[in-house]
């Protein structure tokens, strides 16, 4: 069995009646990226606030590293490092004080600063002070600040939250190499399920403050397929084919449309047009984008 | 675990304008009797004649408390600004050190920054009644620290009650107009009953029953600190 590094039972968090977070259970492994998914307000940043240990929950448990955050907060909180929503700074400090200001507390050797500052790619910018930051640098300089103290957990709340696609991108490189370089678990939220599908091994996907699908990114792109759209000379012919084979389908514009079927079906029946002398022009697989299936599981809260 | 959150702190507040603010105090009072004693130079040594510096102090002593109050309105409304300011508070208490810590900190830091203002009270003071042609040699030492320190001991309270103020609301409008209120409101403080903490400074200087104030101030000092720690401890952070 693989190590969970967080683990949530039955977590819930409730503000004047209205439940932000309803009946949680996150479970990530050791080594993995988890996206924690949902729309502005589902409860991710609420979530992670618990899992930080700035607010109470209302109910339930959280473990991190298989310990109590109740009993060891100061100890696990040493093995995490953590970006809560838009990035925290002292505006009127440099890159390298800021850091300095959070090095002073949780101790390490002093040379980390400028490590931490090259991860991020602010080694030109550290002596500035931040006001003058983009928000892409103080989003990098956050990270620095979660990197700090050699954490083997990372929590980053919407990381690439107002940045343009460059800095999205560089962000998301940044976070694809923590398992790989320095093995790091990192939990990453967003709304947008294209930030993370890229980077993510295994998706939690929240809506109103309830989980509705938590599995692997794999498992998300297997429900995608919708079916297949054959391009033949003969259709009507070649329809008959296929619903003798036990496809199921219809004729539409010329062309065979058929349900979502094993490759190991579409191959047999590929062959057998080709022995019928039918001309196959083309294959198309048909796909609902992720982004649909996300929107209809936030949307409906239906399980895919 | 609190000397390593107070180290972090002394490097947040630089360039704040809370150093110039701690100075800028007690070099003002003394300031003002300069003018004070220089515009009405020998009026007022003539009317002191018998005790140069006891007149030079009873002229400062007014103004102690309500330049205290107001100074531990701003200094703890600026500290906590420096908090509030980007939403600091998620950061620094999702990092491994306790919040009684990072509270004892911050009240520390405060309670030193004012040590500095009654320093610098006593030595300009001081150095105000040499200028002036005060005798050296009748220069009483301990009364001049004790006109700054006495009152911030007496003030102790009033330091704790607005801390946890500016450290729990993000408005620093609310901490600030009580702060200033009561520091106002202290002008006339000897008007009040005893038991009115806006009072004990000048009777923590002035007396009867000075220790018996001094320990007063402590003493409420401490409980409300407690109290602030206790609600800082458990206080969801946004
Ligand atoms: N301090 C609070 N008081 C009242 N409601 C809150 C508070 N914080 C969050 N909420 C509510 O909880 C819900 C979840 O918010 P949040 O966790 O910030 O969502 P997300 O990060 O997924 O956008 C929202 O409806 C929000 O209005
Ligand atoms: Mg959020």
């Amino acid at each position: 069995m693989t190590e969970l590094v967080i683990q949530t039972k039955g977590l819930y968090k409730t503000y004047k009646k209205r439940a932000a977070v309803q009946d949680l259970n996150l479970e990530i492994a050791r080594g993995d990226i988890y996206g924690f998914l949902g729309p502005n307000g589902a409860g991710k940043t609420t979530t992670i606030r618990m899992l930080l240990g700035l607010i109470q929950p209302t109910r339930g448990a959280i473990h991190l590293f298989g310990k109590d955050l109740k009993s060891e907060k100061m100890n696990i909180l040493r093995r995490t490092g953590s970006l809560v929503e838009y990035p925290s700074y002292y505006g009127h400090l440099t890159a390298v004080e800021n850091l300095e200001a959070i090095r002073r507390i949780t101790g390490g050797p002093k040379s980390r600063i400028a490590e931490v500052l090259e991860i991020v790619s602010l080694t030109k910018e550290a002596k500035r002070p931040v006001k003058g930051y983009s928000l892409g640098m103080k989003q990098r300089l956050g990270i620095a600040a979660a990197l700090l103290n050699n954490p083997e957990l990372l929590i980053l709340d919407e990381p690439t939250n107002g940045l343009d696609p460059s800095g999205i991108h560089e962000i998301r490189e940044l976070i694809k190499n923590m398992p790989r370089q320095y093995g790091i678990t990192v939990l990453v939220s967003s709304h947008l399920l294209g930030e993370v599908e890229q980077m993510a091994d295994k998706v939690g996907i929240i809506r109103e403050g309830r989980m509705v699908f938590q599995d692997t990114i794999d498992n998300l792109v297997s429900t995608a397929s919708s079916g297949f759209r054959l391009s033949v000379s003969e259709p009507e012919a070649a329809l008959g084919l296929a619903l003798d084979l036990g496809c199921a389908g219809v004729l539409r514009d010329h062309m065979l449309e058929l349900e979502s079927m094993q490759d190991a079906k579409i191959a047999l029946l590929v062959k057998r047009l080709v022995e019928n002398q039918h001309a196959v022009y083309r294959v198309e697989e048909q796909r609902r984008s992720l982004e649909d299936i996300f929107m209809q599981i936030v949307g409906e809260g239906s399980r895919v | 675990m609190m000397f390593r959150a107070l180290s972090a702190d002394w490097l947040k507040i630089r360039g704040k304008g809370i150093w110039f603010l701690a100075a800028l105090g007690p070099i003002g009072l003394a300031g003002m009797q300069g003018l004070n004693f220089g515009l009405r130079y020998d009026y007022l040594m003539k009317s002191y004649a018998a005790d140069p510096w006891g007149g030079l102090l009873e002229n400062v002593l007014f103004f102690v408390p309500i330049a205290l109050f107001l100074g531990t309105t701003l200094v703890c409304s600026l500290m906590a600004n420096v908090e509030h300011q980007l939403s600091s508070w998620k950061q620094l208490l999702a990092l491994p050190i306790s919040r009684t810590a990072v509270f004892s900190a911050k009240f520390v830091q405060a309670f030193l920054i004012l040590c500095v203002s009654c320093l610098l009270l006593s030595v300009s003071t001081a150095v105000l009644g040499i200028m002036l042609g005060m005798g050296v040699e009748q220069m009483p030492y301990m009364d001049l620290l004790r006109i700054g320190f006495v009152q911030l001991f007496a003030a102790l309270p009033m330091l704790a009650f607005q801390l946890w103020l500016s450290l729990t609301l993000k408005n620093q409008g609310i901490a600030v107009g009580i702060g200033v209120t009561a520091s106002v409101v202290s002008m006339f403080a000897l008007q009040f009953p005893d038991w009115m903490p806006l009072k004990w400074p000048l009777m923590a200087y002035m007396g009867p029953d000075q220790a018996k104030v001094i320990g007063a101030g402590l003493l409420l000092g401490a409980l409300i600190i407690c109290a602030g720690m206790i609600h800082f401890n458990r206080k969801d952070v946004d």
